[in-house]
């Protein structure tokens, strides 16, 4: 302090860290409640369809998964690709615009706004949306009794960690494309198989041994794995696994998306 | 006069009292900074220091690096680093503490970069979190600057309903919001007709008389002239000259220039009485310290075909930084 004083150093008291993120956390809260009826009503009412269509249409084909119903079996499975694809928008287009077309960042970090709280708080809003997507559904889906065990009030908080996931991976795509068209490369490419192959529709024990290893390197496998477990109130060993698997994929690519974004914004 | 109670607000509203400047105190002191992108180096080795409360300009043709330097002084763009180029902002090295810098700062970028999802007000209420200020405060302080930028009737419009000159001043009242020690505006003025840029013009003497520190770049010499107690003048990333407006004509060029437009309505011969500078396309501009010297020669030419008149800060920036393209 005394050396500060001498150098004629001012002091400044920015404000904390927590703060920070929560106004980013806020700034798009703000933006998505400005739209509540068209934002907030499809979570409600897509799983009617899926379950409509998949569900009772092919359900009447299939027979008894783990002992379950096909349509229990769906039921848990639909909690999770909202909350995947909700993620993916907001931090593939949505951050996209943002950075290039609006120029909303650039005038985030002229404020008291690091780029660390910026991409981070942009993280915890996708994941907040995952959270309300896949709370949104359960509800739809527990309002038909489709849900067994009551431990599924937790799937939200698992809705948030896919958020956050696909934010981390989403916000890595985003750090390289130049070309808004080309995140239909990333949707068709990865997130649409990543919904067929990981455990939603159909369960992955039966696949060829090569395709289920494969599956397993998927994140929504992990996400599905856990969702369903809440949903029956099983509890095998594997979902250490996957939690593990969902923090460490977190970890990484939010880490990688953070370091190239910084480049790309900071000149 | 709208805004005339900024300082009685200022204290009403006290985010920063505590920091206001003391005199002769240093606000920025760039020491030999550089930056490069790539191959390109951006800017060479440039090194100025701004004392509290004082209005400091920078100039140059585009591509001169003066955009860059600012950046460099908030964290937006890092210095090249290392080198022995040093950045002190209030103290603060941008590299180590961007945060406090901003804390303290106004940014007005040169692009448009409001929140286009969100309204006036949102927008202003939305960035005064992110200086942590808190919600009664930042109504209060809202109500002051849209007044302050005459834009109080448009509190509750969309950003996109808003023309040119309201968006900048609503980027100037955002700048405001935590009512900063320094103000950093890059191009405040560029686009936008007399009227508001006048308004501008004053706003900024304003905050200026209440001791606010003031970093602008622009490309009207005539704002430079008005507003800046001191200027750089900056090309291909290095400085060219610096000082008081005034001085940098008296010292830098003659007294008086003769602009000959049509040069097929006179010889104009070599002479040692005056310098003959030739712009694009058939004008020459002759300078001269004597005004008799150049009054004899218009008589030559036909009228209309010429202009005599004082040398400015523009005839010191051409000189400087030559009259061809810089792109």
């Amino acid at each position: 302090m005394n050396d500060e004083a001498k150098n004629g150093t001012i002091a400044v008291t920015p404000p904390p860290v927590y703060s920070r993120l929560f106004s980013v956390w806020y700034r798009h809260f703000r933006v998505y409640t400005k739209n509540l009826v068209s934002n907030g009503l499809p979570p409600f009412i897509e799983p009617l369809f899926f379950l409509a269509g998949v569900g009772l249409g092919l359900g009447n084909y299939v027979g008894l998964i783990d002992g379950a119903e096909y349509i229990n079996f769906l039921a848990a499975g639909v909690i999770v690709p909202p909350a995947m694809f909700t993620s993916a928008y907001e931090c593939t287009f949505g951050t996209f615009i943002r950075l290039e077309f609006d120029k909303v960042y650039d005038g985030m970090i002229s404020a008291s706004i690091t780029i660390y709280d910026l991409l981070i708080g942009e993280m915890l809003f996708a994941g907040t949306k995952s959270l309300f997507f896949s709370f949104a559904v359960l509800t739809v889906v527990s309002a038909f009794g489709l849900i067994p065990s009551p431990v599924a009030v937790l799937c939200p908080l698992v809705g948030f960690m896919t958020g956050l996931m696909f934010a981390a991976l989403s916000l890595f795509i985003t750090s390289f494309v130049k070309n808004i068209n080309h995140f239909n490369f990333y949707f068709t490419g990865l997130l649409t198989p990543m919904f067929f192959f990981s455990g939603i529709i159909f369960p992955l024990k039966d696949l060829p041994a090569p395709l289920r290893i494969a599956a397993e390197f998927l994140p929504l496998t992990h996400s599905a794995s856990l969702m369903r477990s809440l949903c029956f109130g099983r509890f095998p060993v594997r979902l250490a696994f996957d939690l593990a698997y969902m923090a460490l994929f977190t970890a990484v690519f939010g880490a990688l998306a953070i370091r190239m974004l910084k480049k790309r914004i900071l000149q | 006069m709208t805004g005339s109670n900024f300082s009685q607000s200022r204290k009403k509203n006290s985010f920063t009292d505590d920091h206001r400047p003391g005199i002769g105190e240093t606000a920025i002191a760039v020491n030999s900074v550089s930056k490069s992108f790539k191959e390109l180096r951006a800017v060479k080795n440039v090194s100025f220091s701004v004392p509290r409360g004082a209005c400091f300009g920078l100039l140059g043709p585009n591509g001169a690096g003066k955009t860059t330097m600012m950046k460099m002084l908030y964290g937006k763009s890092p210095r090249d680093n290392p080198e022995p180029g040093q950045i002190r902002v209030f103290g603060y090295d941008p590299l180590d503490n961007e945060l406090e810098i901003k804390q303290v700062s106004g940014i007005v970028p040169q692009d448009d970069n409001l929140d286009v999802e969100l309204s006036v007000i949102q927008n202003l209420m939305i960035y005064a979190r992110f200086y942590g200020i808190k919600k009664s405060d930042a109504g209060e302080r809202i109500d002051y600057l849209l007044e302050f930028m005459e834009l109080t009737e448009k509190s509750r419009s969309r950003i996109r309903e808003l023309s040119g000159g309201m968006r900048r001043r609503l980027i100037i009242a955002r700048a405001l919001i935590n009512n900063p020690m320094l103000l950093v505006l890059d191009e405040p003025t560029t686009g936008l007709d007399p009227q508001v840029r006048h308004l501008i013009w004053d706003k900024l003497r304003k905050l200026r008389s209440d001791g606010v520190t003031i970093l602008l770049t622009t490309h009207y010499m005539e704002e430079a002239f008005q507003l800046c107690d001191r200027l750089m003048i900056m090309h291909l990333g290095q400085t060219i000259m610096e000082g008081a407006p005034a001085d940098l004509v008296r010292d830098n060029i003659e007294r008086f220039v003769l602009e000959i437009y049509d040069s097929n309505c006179g010889e104009i011969a070599v002479s040692k009485n005056y310098r003959i500078e030739k712009s694009g396309g058939s004008r020459t501009l002759l300078y001269s310290d004597r005004i008799a010297v150049l009054e004899k020669l218009t008589e030559k030419f036909c009228s209309g075909g010429f202009y005599l008149r004082q040398s400015n800060l523009e005839d010191v920036f051409m000189k400087a930084t030559g009259r061809d393209l810089n792109e």
